[in-house]
C-alpha cells in the first residue's frame, strides 16, 4: 500500500524557498535541454525537407560536391534539355534551372556587413524548386534580390533590414529588395536570389555553378547520371537533391552526437540540483520515515512517495519549460555554417525534453530515498 | 495461551570492542487485555524489548510470538504487514506526520487495512472521539498543544484495532498535568476497550497505573506487582 499522494505534495512545501529555487534550476535545465533538442529538430527538419528526389544537381566533377567552386558552361542546361526525355515538361517549358550559386560577402543597409548566400537565377527556379513561394512583393528585375525568410539571419542581421525597396550591397553592385520568399523552411530561405545574367556580370563570370533539373520520376536520376558518365569530355557529375542532402545530414552527424552529449551534460546538472534538493528533504525526515515504517509502511512504500515528489518537482519543471520552449524558442531563427534554420519545437521535442526532465526528477530522488532507508527503523525512531 | 510469548529471548551488539547484552535470556507472557508496564533504569533494554515485541528489530537468539505468530521469522515486508495488522506504537516524542492534519495522521495506519473508506472513517472518527480530539481532527500537528499530539499518535495508535499497543514513554516529552490525562486516557484505553497494553516508562506514578508492574534490569526482568495470577516471568540465568 502506498502512502498518500498529499503527503508527497505537501511535502514539498515544508520547505518552499527551497522548492521555489529547485523548480527555478530544474526548470531552466530542461528549457536547455529544449533548446539543444530544438536546435537538433530544426536542423534535421531544414535538412531533410530541403531534398527533392525528382530534382538532380549537375555541376562540375571537379567541384567534388561544393557545389560553390563548381564551374561548368553556360550552355549545358539546353545540353541536357535535348539529351534527357525524362526532363519534366509542362506547356512547353522545361523545368531546368541554370544557376550560379556563390557565397560572398553582402553589406548591409546599415552599412554592417555579413556573410551571405547568394543565388543567381532564371524564371524557371522556382518551376524546379517547387517549395519556393513568394511571399511578398515581386520577381526581381535588373539588379534586385529576391530574399529569403532566414537570409538575415544567415546574415547576422534581423529581418527588418531587407525590407522591400532596402539597398543592399555586394559584389561591387548596389540590389534593390523586391520581395521575399519562404520554402517550407528548407535551406534555400536563407539565401538571396537575383537574376543570373546579372550575377554574373557583377561576378564577371559567364559559367554557371550547376543546372537543377526535375524529371519526370526519382527513378529516371539514373538517365541523368548515365548522360554524365557518357559525355566524360564535359567533366560533369550530377546527384539528387535529397542524396545531396542525406549526405549533407550523414556530414553533420558528429554535431549531432555532440549536441546531444551536451544534453545528457545539462541533465546531469539537473539530476545533481535534484540529489541536492531531495537529499536535503530526505536528511531531516529520518524519524518520521522509521515511523511510518514502524506504522506498518514497506520500505517500496517510502521509496514511492520520495520519487513521487521528485517526479512532482520535474513534471512540474517540465511543463514549465516546455511552455517557455513553445512560446519563446518555437521558431527561434539560429544562423549555421552553411545556413540557417529556425529551432523546432514540435511534438517530439516536447516528449524527449518533458522525458528528459521526468529522468531527472527520478535519478535526482532514488539515491536520497535509498538513504533514508539505510537507518534501521529502532535508531531512525530517535534521531533527532 | 498467552498474546505475546517471549521465549529465552537475548539481544546483543558490538560497540567497539566491546559486546553490550542488553537482554539476557529473557521469558515473559504477556496475556490479552492486560496492561503491562516495563521499568528500569536507562540503557537497561526496556526500549530494545519494546522494540523486539514490535517486530522493528530482531532477537540475537530466542523465540518472539506475538498472537500466535512466531514474528522473529518474518521477512522485513511481513513483518510490516504484520505491524500494520496487529501493533499500535505510541511515542515519546509524539512522531506525528507534520504535512498531515490530526485526522490524516490517525486515518494512515487505516490506508493499510483491507477496509471500506467508510469504514477507515468511521474508526477514525470513533479513535479520535476516544482521545477527545474530534474538535481538532483538522488541525495539523503545529497546531496542537503536546498533550493533543500525544492523544493524536495514542488515536493513530489504537485505530487499527491491534492487538497489541506499545508505548515509549508517552508522558516522557510533557508537563505533569498534561502527562496526568495521557495517563488517564491510557488506563481508560486499557480498561474500557480492553486494549493490551505494554508500556515504557521511567514515570513510577504513570507505571502504578499498569495492572501488571515489571522491572528490568542488567538484562533481567522481574515482577513488582500483578494484578492477575498466575503471572508468567522468568529471567534466564537467574
Amino acid at each position: 500500500m502506498l502512502l498518500p499522494w498529499e503527503y508527497g505534495v505537501r511535502n514539498l512545501m515544508r520547505r518552499p524557498l527551497r522548492t521555489l529555487m529547485t523548480l527555478f534550476a530544474l526548470t531552466t535545465v530542461i528549457t536547455l535541454v529544449f533548446v539543444v533538442v530544438g536546435f537538433l529538430r530544426g536542423m534535421e527538419r531544414s535538412l531533410s525537407i530541403s531534398g527533392d528526389e525528382q530534382v538532380a544537381w549537375v555541376f562540375s566533377m571537379l567541384a567534388e560536391e561544393n557545389i560553390e567552386t563548381s564551374a561548368i558552361e553556360a550552355s549545358i542546361p539546353s545540353l541536357l534539355t535535348s539529351s534527357i526525355g525524362s526532363t519534366f515538361n509542362r506547356f512547353d517549358v522545361d523545368y531546368v534551372s541554370p544557376e550560379l550559386f556563390l557565397g560572398t560577402r553582402v553589406t548591409l543597409p546599415n552599412q554592417k556587413s555579413g556573410f551571405g548566400l547568394v543565388r543567381g537565377v532564371t524564371v524557371t527556379a522556382p518551376l524546379v524548386h517547387r517549395k519556393v513561394q513568394l511571399v511578398s512583393g515581386s520577381w526581381p528585375q535588373k539588379n534586385e534580390i529576391l530574399v529569403g525568410r532566414l537570409a538575415g539571419t544567415k546574415l547576422g542581421s534581423h529581418d527588418g533590414l531587407l525590407k522591400v525597396g532596402d539597398v543592399i550591397e555586394f559584389e561591387g553592385a548596389s540590389w534593390t529588395v523586391s520581395g521575399h520568399f519562404q520554402a517550407d523552411g528548407s535551406l534555400y530561405e536563407a539565401e538571396l536570389w537575383c537574376r543570373l545574367e546579372d550575377f554574373q556580370m557583377a561576378t564577371k563570370r559567364q559559367d554557371i555553378s550547376l543546372v537543377a533539373l526535375q524529371v519526370k520520376t526519382p527513378s529516371a536520376m539514373s538517365e541523368v547520371q548515365l548522360f554524365c558518365k557518357e559525355r566524360i569530355d564535359l567533366e560533369l557529375t550530377s546527384i539528387s537533391e535529397s542524396e545531396y542532402y542525406a549526405e549533407l545530414r550523414e556530414f553533420f552527424q558528429p554535431l549531432r552526437t555532440l549536441a546531444w552529449v551536451v544534453v545528457w551534460l545539462v541533465a546531469a546538472a539537473g539530476v545533481f540540483t535534484g540529489l541536492n534538493m531531495m537529499y536535503g528533504a530526505v536528511a531531516g525526515r529520518g524519524r518520521e520515515i522509521a515511523t511510518l515504517q514502524a506504522i506498518g509502511y514497506r520500505r517500496r512504500a517510502i521509496v514511492i512517495s520520495v520519487l513521487q515528489e521528485g517526479l512532482l518537482l520535474a513534471a512540474a519543471a517540465s511543463l514549465v519549460a516546455g511552455v517557455l520552449a513553445l512560446v519563446l524558442i518555437d521558431g527561434w531563427a539560429v544562423r549555421f555554417t552553411m545556413s540557417a534554420f529556425r529551432l523546432r519545437i514540435d511534438g517530439e521535442a516536447i516528449v524527449v525534453g518533458c522525458l528528459i526532465g521526468l529522468l531527472v526528477g527520478v535519478l535526482g530522488a532514488v539515491p536520497p530515498a535509498l538513504r533514508s532507508l539505510r537507518v534501521d527503523v529502532a535508531t531512525g525512531l530517535k534521531a533527532i | 495461551m498467552a498474546l505475546v510469548e517471549i521465549r529465552n529471548i537475548t539481544k546483543s551488539f558490538r560497540k567497539g570492542e566491546e559486546t553490550i547484552i542488553p537482554l539476557d535470556n529473557v521469558s515473559l507472557d504477556i496475556h490479552e487485555g492486560e496492561f503491562v508496564s516495563l521499568m528500569g533504569p536507562s540503557g537497561t533494554g526496556k526500549s530494545t524489548l519494546l522494540n523486539l515485541v514490535s517486530g522493528i528489530d530482531r532477537p540475537t537468539s530466542g523465540q518472539l510470538v506475538v498472537g500466535g505468530v512466531e514474528i522473529t521469522g518474518l521477512s522485513r515486508s511481513k513483518l510490516a504487514d504484520w505491524r500494520a495488522a496487529n501493533l499500535g506504537y505510541i511515542f515519546q516524542t509524539h512522531n506525528l506526520i507534520p504535512v498531515l492534519t490530526a485526522y490524516e495522521n490517525v486515518e494512515l495506519p487505516t490506508l493499510l487495512l483491507k477496509i471500506s473508506a467508510a469504514e477507515r472513517r468511521q474508526r477514525v472518527r470513533v479513535a479520535l472521539e476516544a482521545v477527545g480530539l474530534t474538535d481538532r481532527a483538522h488541525h495539523y500537528p503545529r497546531q496542537l498543544s503536546g498533550g493533543q499530539e500525544q492523544r493524536v499518535g495514542i488515536a493513530r495508535a489504537i485505530v487499527a484495532h491491534p492487538k497489541i499497543v506499545v508505548a515509549d514513554e508517552p508522558t516522557g516529552s510533557l508537563d505533569s498535568e498534561t502527562s496526568e490525562q495521557i495517563q488517564i486516557l491510557l488506563e481508560r484505553l486499557n480498561r474500557e476497550l480492553g486494549i493490551t497494553l505494554l508500556m515504557v516508562t521511567h514515570d513510577s506514578e504513570l507505571s502504578r497505573m499498569a495492572r501488571r508492574q515489571l522491572h528490568l534490569d542488567r538484562g533481567k526482568i522481574k515482577e513488582l506487582a500483578s494484578e492477575n495470577q498466575p503471572v508468567s516471568v522468568s529471567a534466564g540465568g537467574a
